[in-house]
């Protein structure tokens, strides 16, 4: 297949073929399952198969075409007949479909190692000869179905009808064919056009704020006619920006409907995959789906993909129990199995349940101590709920042997790094013997997510709302204070509070003050009151994956622009609940440094030198917020620049000596220039060192605060 | 006396071959390397002059744009939006081993380290392009093994070259410059 136009044909013709194969599988298992002969189904069937052939055949896949007909030659002697299609004859259907696919793919993607397609036709061969059908036909023997008349097998192929291609003569119907790549693309354009947009906003903004001042100068006379100018070129930037707004909505909502499929795609496979499972492991099992309609993200619908595939796997495998044990235990011989797709907002709840056996908790308990997936302490003290959650750890299997079905002990990690993916989140539930039920929410859309835009310190960062329970004041008596944790009585149940400042590592850890606002988060069954400085509200933001070098963090979702175009990191609502970290532990033995500077390198200069030497590094980044934190925290240092807005080095340290509370700790004041002056100014104030910017690069700043400590402990 | 006029001398056919020849490699011969110049961008960190080559470049814009992110590591200073993209701002002082640092960087380099991503790099001074010969660049870079190549210019002012890629690397590779 050396012509480019043709292989750009048999590459379209995968993506219609596998349209066409789950369509005839559709048919193929309710032809299966029915009782009654379903004449429009049997026809839906037979004219997929004929698709196939016919365009196989026009394409010059001559052995795809002709296996096509053999299959139509096994299938449409059954047309009319009134008991189900032979499990047999739907078997080798299904069998030689898969061999078809995987032929077609192989030649889209010049393999040179071809599926084989003997044993195909010897199957299907087989099927030809009238035993293997014993479905009774209903129909007088002379009349053969319609499509018997024209699919003989010395009908020539070519005769089948020619292959709908693409292209730009048909109508406003026809469909095109555009690769991934190019929506994604385009997509991305839509979203830096939405930037832009944004910008925009803030250009006339500023003109806005240029207006007012020009007004407050009072010189009205002098500048009306600038006045006037700007304000026209104002009303005008605002009208622009309201039709880029419309058509920003307008694309989104083409791009929309591109990007997006119907739920069933990825739900009807399910039902092959459910049969052919039962099949293997000699059990009985029945899928029912609700919220198949909804339409999806193309994206989040292929990722699920696997994931599906793994839970269903693991329902059958260690969920539903043979008939004869459902029997002995007064269940239906057949299992039900259930699939939901629901969509609330901008979250899609995606839940797949079965009534089989359930998790046995202590069954995990085990094997987490054996395996060493946890600690036996950690086990001990874990509850149902925490154990459950642990068949989501690498290599965790309760299977001893490896099945042909699933015991690898990857699956449900599989499926949780598949959801997490998505900025989404896997949970289980279970009650012993009645079942189990995975529950997978993702943003409904990759691009837009409710999120709750929070102050802590000087930093803006985003909580993603389908995690935010509520949000409330800290109130004393609703606070419970012990020496090592707060909690927080909130509805009936005492929930532990975290500030997220400390969760960060720019502040140490306090219990909330009077009146602080507290989120109340809720995620994997746990819960946790979060401290924060303020709540800005919540906004609709795009959530964009974080640089490379800060992707190991696990800290974050990504980052999202706000309406200004500044840029707001947003926390991972797992990361936040889970409060067995490791770092927290080693917070009480660390010496701690607080570095005030309002430079962004000097900060990340000074945490280097000072991490290097074994302190924990706080920052703030100007003097307002170093007294705030001096306020609630301790430190054995303070490294502090001399020049600095508002409050300058000096009279921080003023103000710091002005507070008996803090005379223990030693000051260490950092100056762009090498004056002799400055030091002893800084002396005078109750600094312990001075260093110029030279001195700290030369690696003087960590044996200056060791130096500095020393000698106030001395004086102690 | 009166001027006579003279004509090429006549000369043997192989002479003449000779001389057509030598005439030919003359010139043919390529131009001296010195005379090729490496368009580099040049800035200062701390007391040193650093530059990298201006195709790297793409931007320079406020630090102020910067927004801090906790927990990241001590060299990251943050991330920053560009084009579309969001990227890491990284301070070149911490990146380099805190080699340099004078006054308090003002200027974000939006640079393009041939690692499939943009980066920023925290700077002094917006970089003024200079032009440097290929030949000294060529032997700098011969020399060193690692991210920086040092280059004595005439009149003995020394520039630091710096190889984005390797400095990405080697950051990647062992988390130190």
């Amino acid at each position: 297949m050396n012509d480019p136009m043709l292989e750009q044909l048999v590459a379209g013709f995968v993506d219609e073929s596998q349209e066409i194969r789950d369509r005839v599988v559709h048919q193929v298992l309710a032809l299966e399952k029915a009782d009654k002969v379903d004449g429009q189904s049997f026809e839906e069937l037979a004219r997929g198969l004929h698709t196939l052939k016919g365009s196989a055949a026009t394409l010059g896949l001559s052995e795809l075409a002709d296996l096509a007909h053999r299959m139509e030659e096994v299938v449409l002697p059954l047309s009319g007949a009134t008991g189900p299609l032979p499990a047999r004859v739907a078997d080798g259907v299904l069998r030689v479909l898969d061999v078809w696919m995987a032929r077609l793919r192989a030649v889209a993607a010049k393999s040179e190692e071809l599926p084989d397609l003997a044993d195909s036709i010897a199957l299907l061969q087989e099927l030809d000869q009238p035993a293997a059908k014993s479905r009774p036909a209903s129909e007088a023997p002379g009349k053969e179905p319609a499509r018997k008349a024209r699919s003989t097998k010395t009908e020539p192929a070519r005769e089948a009808p020619a292959l709908e291609t693409d292209g730009p003569a048909a109508g406003d119907e026809a469909t095109w064919r555009v690769g991934t790549r190019r929506v994604l693309a385009l997509m991305r354009e839509v979203e830096r056009l939405r930037e832009l947009r944004l910008r925009l906003e803030e250009r006339r903004r500023e003109m806005e704020r240029a207006l007012a001042q020009l007004s407050r100068l009072g010189i009205l006379t002098e500048t009306a006619e600038a006045r006037a100018l700007l304000m026209g070129v104002s009303r005008a930037v605002g009208a622009d920006g309201e039709e880029a707004s419309d058509i920003i909505a307008s694309m989104e909502e083409g791009l929309k409907a591109i990007s997006t499929l119907p739920v069933r795609t990825v739900l009807e496979p399910l039902r092959r995959s459910l049969r052919d499972l039962c099949k293997r492991s000699g059990k009985e099992a029945q899928l029912s789906v609700s919220g198949a309609e909804l339409s999806l993200d193309r994206r989040v619908l292929e990722a699920l993909q696997g994931a599906l595939a793994h839970l269903l796997r693991n329902a059958i495998d260690h969920g539903i129990e043979t008939p004869e044990e459902r029997a002995a235990r007064g269940k239906q011989r057949e299992g039900a199995l259930s699939v939901r797709v629901e969509q609330q907002g901008n979250t899609i709840f995606l839940e797949m349940s079965d009534d089989g056996r359930g998790l046995d908790a202590e069954q995990i308990r085990e094997v987490a101590l054996r395996k060493a997936i946890a600690p036996a302490e950690e086990l001990s003290a874990m509850g149902t709920g925490q154990l459950h959650q642990l068949i989501f750890r690498p290599g965790f299997t309760t299977r001893d042997e490896v099945s042909e079905i699933s015991g690898r002990g990857v699956g449900l990690d599989a499926v949780r790094n598949q959801v997490q993916a998505l900025q989404g989140n896997v949970e289980v539930q279970s009650e012993p013997g009645r079942g189990a039920r995975f529950i997978l929410t993702m943003p409904a859309e990759m691009g837009s997510s409710p999120v709750v835009v929070v102050r802590c310190g000087e930093h803006r960062l985003g909580v993603p709302m389908v995690a935010v329970e509520s949000s409330r004041m800290a109130r004393a008596k609703d606070l419970q204070v012990g020496r090592t944790r707060v909690q927080l009585l909130h509805r009936d149940e005492l929930v532990p509070v975290r500030d997220l400042g400390a969760l960060l590592g720019f502040r140490q850890p306090e219990a909330p003050a009077e009146g602080q606002p507290l989120l109340v988060l809720k995620w994997q069954d746990r819960k946790l009151a979060l401290g924060v400085d303020e709540v800005e509200g919540d906004r609709e933001l795009v959530i964009r994956p974080m640089p490379v070098e800060l992707r190991h963090l696990p800290a974050y979702q990504g980052a999202a622009t706000l309406a200004r175009g500044e840029l707001v990191p947003i926390v991972r609502p797992d990361w936040l609940v889970n409060l067995e970290r490791r770092g927290d532990a080693v917070l009480g033995s660390t010496r701690r440094a607080l570095v005030v500077d309002d430079s962004l390198t000097a900060r990340a200069l000074h945490r280097t030198a000072l991490e290097s030497g074994g302190y924990l590094v706080h920052t703030a980044s100007d003097a307002r917020q170093a007294l705030e934190q001096l306020r609630h925290s301790a430190y054995d240092v303070m490294v502090c620049d001399i020049g600095m807005p508002e409050m300058d080095g000096f009279q921080l340290t003023s103000a710091v000596r002005a507070r008996p509370d803090l005379d223990a700790m030693p000051i260490i004041l950092v100056s762009a220039r090498e004056s002799p002056a400055e030091g002893q100014r800084g002396a005078a104030v109750g600094a312990d060192g001075f260093l110029s910017k030279r001195d700290c690069v030369s690696g003087r700043l960590v044996s200056e605060v060791a130096g500095a400590i020393a000698r106030r402990k001395a004086r102690v | 006396m009166k001027p006579v006029v003279r004509g090429p001398e006549p000369v043997a056919a192989e002479v003449k071959a000779l001389l057509d020849r030598r005439a030919e490699r003359a010139r043919a011969r390529p131009r001296l390397e010195e005379e090729t110049v490496l368009w580099m961008a040049e800035f200062p960190v701390g007391e040193e002059q650093y530059a990298i080559p201006l195709e790297t470049l793409r931007a320079a814009v406020p630090l102020k744009m910067v927004t801090p992110v906790p927990l990241s590591p001590p060299h990251v200073i943050g991330i920053l939006r560009f084009q579309g993209q969001i990227i890491s701002a990284l301070s070149l002082a911490s990146l380099l081993g805190g080699r340099g640092w004078r006054e308090d960087p003002a200027v974000l380099l939006v640079v393009d380290p041939g690692v499939g991503r943009l980066v920023a790099l925290d700077c002094e001074q917006i970089p003024k392009p200079v032009g440097i010969p290929a030949g000294l660049v060529e032997e700098a870079r011969g020399r060193s093994k690692g991210a920086v190549s040092e280059i004595v210019l005439p009149g003995l002012r020394q520039l630091n070259l710096l190889d984005l890629r390797k400095l990405m690397d080697r950051r990647a590779a062992t988390g130190r410059p």
